[in-house]
């Protein structure tokens, strides 16, 4: 059931449009999480919902009641701010409080309450503390905190983990799917890294220039991404881009990539002989047999060791530079200056139009 | 990279103890003379020493003031309570008035806003006495004039710009997000200023409180055109020292020393107002 | 050209006569090839900023020494030390513009304008300024400005290149692409350079070998795999690593050559006789307790029934496209684990835990790694 039903939103500062009709439903207990580079608009997108700004155009409907005359508190919403927006003068335990004693519990209530959510978050232990004299990872556990407290049906949180450091922003990714799930809120979840869009969205919104380019599973984004926009900003290293076209090849079509000719899955006969952009994700880059027909033929440039994987840099013959990050071999056998052949399997390239630059789907 | 060296300690210390002689040798000059009648204070050559006498204080404080030429009734202690009424008065009604609007200039843009801004700024530029001579024709048709509650009206053309001013850079430097966060915990508009924004601000509204208490202590000019005798400040009150026998320079000391008790204590009070930093840690910056 | 650089014993203490004086940096010594690429990694505070801006000389050196090359060079002015610096805080001179600010380095070598132009236009292409060039400073994004920083540093001729945090403002898809073309300029020009960061990816991409810092030692001083494969003690080996290793304190228990690592009298990991070596199993043997460390990317993860290892409940599973993110219940505590492909388990599902003897990482409760593997640690590395 449609919970959250943003209606042709359109946003401007000015003359600068900062949301350009946009719509997007979400499911009751849902989370979708708002992906887009820095100044794409996904902080106004929750400023709207939230009652901090008005939209010109369109409706915000949740539950089916529209917002647009409610005033903030009445909105039965609950945020937690990127700068984590603590209030300095009261303790964490005031602060976690406020939604509640808004809603005139009893002060043993507000008490429980509290406690509660402290001890879900691991913080009972700071609730004395002010804000300032909390560490970055307890005011941002403080915050999110306070926008659960009081069970909102609506959950709006914009990049609450941006401020943390690495390692507690892993763990607060893993963390949070299950402490969101035992909720049961609808829940924006607004980030500029791929990587917790992908772990927390049941679908992900990909908001540029104020327009959802996209909006899907991590799935569809992932591996059917629209445009080379939304391919590049998934994955890491980004995508590589070999220009090319589709020639014949026998039965089915091959990407003519330089001189190396990597086969296509079917569905692309009819686009034999158009110049096109091909897509391949770093990690489906292999190693190809010497002697392979067709591989692309490339020297090992750099070596860019990536957590847990060896990243290379390579440059093919005609020095296009592209990366790999798939085990090509040990450090030793491919190391800087390696010769090697690569290749991708038939279904791991994407086709993108060349002017376009929107990804071509194979015909059924 | 930088070592003191302790020349260098020195001449700091020198240059320090300068400054302070500098600015509190004449208040210090000020409190010995208020301990000592005309005749020390005139005979040549000065001296340091000298036998201390409270009568400054006393006639200052009894209304009696023994001159060679006889006694003379004196107002000063009225002056001085005139003086706490309008100052405190003046300040208590611009910051009813200026916080607010503050808060108004710091999260709204408005049409005008700046301009209404700007203007109310400008009124500390024009020379008081120019506005003076219509101000006092309008008063006196309206029958505010030598009034309290007229001098307090005129008195915000001193107080309430500064407030509004001072106040203005105080709320926008709070983020509006802690507001926000307050007003979607469910908190109405007014709650969200009154537990958030104003205590938030609250060094600021201190330190501007205070600058406008000293400013209307200090005003001379408004006072001594627009008020008469026993609405009178201490500021147009010292006037009366000058007798028909010469100047009581004993009195005017202890006048300035009683004079200048309230602001400064005020001052030492708030203090610790004026260096609080509440907004630190709120906001991850 | 390039040279060796070398530090030793290099110590920084702040207001050393004040009543609790501040260490720095203490006892630092590294000695760096001619034409390596090192990285001095720590979170702030650990002295790596201090150590760059000794050898850069914007801080005088306590006690110690620094030399490139045969010269010693830590009591010369910065200007003659011959090193370039590029900084966290770009610095750029706010008047002229990119290609002025670039060209600026250059000016002490007297070229020819074409030939200027020439290094100017080639370190843009590299750092993809080429359009930006003729724009001013403060017409630019935070991550141009920083760009144009860099160029400024790699344009000139120096014996020693010095960033600090060179690529904290890009964008992280332009940062992933510059990190390739940085590393592969550095080499083809066969630079020297000293890299100071917070962020161990770019540590482990670009440098050859990474100088842990912690509360201003150094402790350890390897190649990334080496880091990774034998970190010297706990520190460093939580340290290092994304996601971090999953660390455990147990008391290893060995009856009849099989050892079981034990917390609470539950057994978390075991392993049969043969299975870590005789020396290992000795060093073992003598603790009471220790802690054992494993890299997510090292955990084996089986069906129950498949399986011979302790039992883990998955709690989440997150797939981000080239990889799988898995936590479970484990112990008392989790255990996480990377997988290269979708792993299909669901919330709630059980699995068998195994790690390979050669992954596992012991270090004594103080600190100090004991044994990687069936390898025992180095004594007396610090």
């Amino acid at each position: 059931m449609t919970m959250l039903d943003l209606q042709r939103v359109t946003k401007r500062y000015g003359k600068d449009t900062v949301l350009d009709d946009i719509s997007l439903s979400v499911d009751e207990g849902e989370t979708v999480a708002i992906f887009g580079p820095s100044g794409a608009g996904k902080t106004v997108l929750l400023r709207l919902i939230a009652g901090m700004a008005e939209p010109e155009e369109g409706a915000i409907l949740v539950n089916g009641e529209d917002l647009i005359d409610v005033a903030p508190e009445n909105r039965a919403v609950g945020m937690a701010f990127q700068n984590f927006a603590l209030f300095p003068h009261m303790s964490a335990f005031e602060n976690i409080a406020s939604p509640l004693e808004a809603r005139r519990s009893t002060k043993d209530a507000v008490a429980d309450g509290v406690h509660k959510i402290a001890k879900l978050l691991k913080i009972d232990h700071v609730l004395g503390h002010a804000p300032r004299e909390l560490s970055n990872g307890q005011k941002q556990r403080t915050a999110l905190a306070r926008a659960l407290v009081a069970a909102p049906r609506l959950l709006l949180l914009d990049d609450p983990l941006r401020n943390v450091d690495a390692k507690l922003r892993f763990e607060m990714r893993l963390e949070l799917p299950r402490l969101l799930e035992g909720f049961g809120s609808t829940v924006l979840y607004v980030t500029q890294d791929y990587r917790e869009a992908m772990a927390l969205g049941n679908r992900i919104g990909v908001l540029i220039d104020g327009h959802f380019v996209q909006i899907g599973t991590p799935e569809d984004i992932y591996l059917t991404p629209t445009t080379i926009e939304v391919a590049e900003l998934f994955g890491d290293p980004v995508i590589n881009l070999f220009e090319g076209r589709v020639e014949k090849a026998g039965d089915g079509t091959t990407a003519a990539i330089g001189d190396a000719k990597l086969p296509l899955p079917t569905g692309y006969e009819d686009q034999v002989g158009q110049p096109v952009i091909f897509g391949i994700r770093p990690e489906n880059i292999a190693k190809a047999d010497d002697g392979t027909a067709g591989a692309i033929a490339a020297k090992v440039a750099a070596l860019l060791p990536l957590n847990d994987r060896l990243v290379r840099l390579l440059v093919s013959d005609d020095g296009h530079e592209f990366y790999t990050s798939r085990d090509l071999g040990s450090e030793e056998a491919v190391g800087e200056g390696a010769r090697l052949s690569v290749s991708a399997a038939p279904q791991d390239i994407i086709l993108f139009e060349r002017d376009s630059r929107r990804r071509i789907a194979p015909a059924r | 990279m930088h070592h003191t060296t302790t020349g260098e300690k020195i001449l700091r210390g020198v240059l320090i103890t300068l400054a302070l002689v500098f600015f509190l040798f004449p208040i210090f000059w000020i409190l010995l003379m208020s301990f000592q009648t005309n005749a020390q204070i005139l005979r040549i050559p000065p001296s340091l020493f000298f036998e201390p006498t409270l009568i400054n204080y006393t006639s200052l404080i009894t209304g009696e003031l023994q001159t060679a030429a006889g006694s003379l009734k004196l107002e000063f202690m009225h002056n001085l309570w005139n003086s706490v009424i309008l100052s405190t008065g003046s300040v208590l009604i611009s910051l009813l008035l200026g916080v607010p609007a503050a808060y108004a200039f710091a999260r709204y843009k408005f049409r005008f806003s700046e301009d209404i801004a700007f203007t109310l700024l400008s009124f500390k530029f024009a020379p008081p006495l120019l506005v003076l001579l219509p101000l006092t024709l309008y008063f006196q048709a309206i029958g505010l004039a030598n009034t309290y509650i007229g001098l307090i009206w005129v008195y915000q053309l001193i107080t309430l710009p500064l407030i509004l001013w001072i106040v203005r850079g105080y709320f926008e430097d709070i983020s509006p997000d802690i507001e926000h966060a307050y007003r979607i915990a469910g908190h109405s508009w007014a709650k969200t200023f009154m537990k958030i924004s104003i205590p938030l601000a609250r060094p600021g509204i201190a330190a501007a409180g205070l600058l406008s208490f000293i400013f209307a202590w200090n005003n001379f000019v408004f006072a001594l055109v627009l008020a008469s005798a026993d609405k009178q400040p201490v500021t147009v009150g010292a006037l009366a020292f000058v007798t028909a026998s010469g100047i009581q320079y004993g009195q005017i000391a202890a006048a300035v020393v009683i004079s200048i008790t309230p602001t400064l204590a005020l001052a030492l009070f708030a203090q610790r107002y004026l260096v609080e930093g509440l907004s630190l840690g709120a906001v991850k910056g | 050209m390039t040279a060796a650089v070398s530090l030793t014993d290099v110590n920084k203490v702040y207001a050393a006569k004040a009543k609790n004086p501040i260490y720095a940096v203490r006892d630092f010594s590294i000695e760096i090839k001619a034409g390596e690429i090192i990285a001095l990694l720590g979170s702030s505070g650990c002295g790596k900023t201090s150590t760059l801006r000794m050898i850069a000389g914007f801080e005088e050196v306590t006690k110690g020494a620094i030399r490139i090359g045969e010269k010693t060079i830590h009591t010369l002015p910065p200007a003659r030390r011959g090193v370039a610096m590029a900084f966290e805080g770009y610095s750029l001179y706010p008047p002229l513009t990119l290609r002025e600010n670039i060209a600026f380095a250059l000016k002490s070598e007297k070229l020819g304008s074409a030939e200027t132009n020439r290094r100017v236009e080639e370190i843009a292409k590299l750092l993809e300024l080429t359009k930006h060039l003729d724009r001013y400073p403060s017409t630019v994004s935070a991550g141009q400005q920083q760009r144009a920083s860099l160029g400024r540093a790699l344009v000139r001729k120096a014996d020693l290149y010095l960033l600090d945090e060179p690529m904290g403002q890009l964008e992280p898809q332009l940062r992933a692409i510059l990190r390739g073309r940085l590393k592969r300029y550095l080499r083809e020009h066969g630079l020297t350079a000293i890299l100071v960061t917070h962020d161990q990816t770019e540590a482990n991409a670009l440098a050859d070998r990474i100088a842990v810092m912690e509360g201003g030692f150094l402790q350890q001083f390897a190649s990334p795999a080496e880091l990774k494969a034998a970190p010297a003690n706990l520190f460093v080996g939580t340290f290092i690593g994304e996601p971090p290793m999953n660390v455990y304190e147990v008391a290893p228990a060995i009856a009849n050559g099989r050892v079981s690592f034990r917390a609470q009298g539950e057994e978390l990991f075991g392993y049969e006789p043969g299975a870590l070596s005789d020396t290992v199993m000795a060093q073992l043997a003598k603790q009471k307790s220790v802690v054992v460390g494993v890299r997510p990317a090292d955990v084996v993860m089986k069906p129950l029934n498949g399986g011979s290892g302790a039992t883990a409940e998955v709690v989440s599973n997150q797939w981000i496209g080239d990889q799988t993110h898995l936590e479970s219940a484990f112990g008392d505590g989790v255990i996480v684990a990377t997988l290269e492909s979708r792993f299909p388990a669901r919330t709630g599902e059980k699995l068998s835990i195994e790690v390979p003897p050669e992954k596992l990482h012991v270090f004594s409760t103080e600190g100090p790694a004991l044994a990687h593997g069936s390898r025992l640690a180095e004594q007396g590395a610090t």
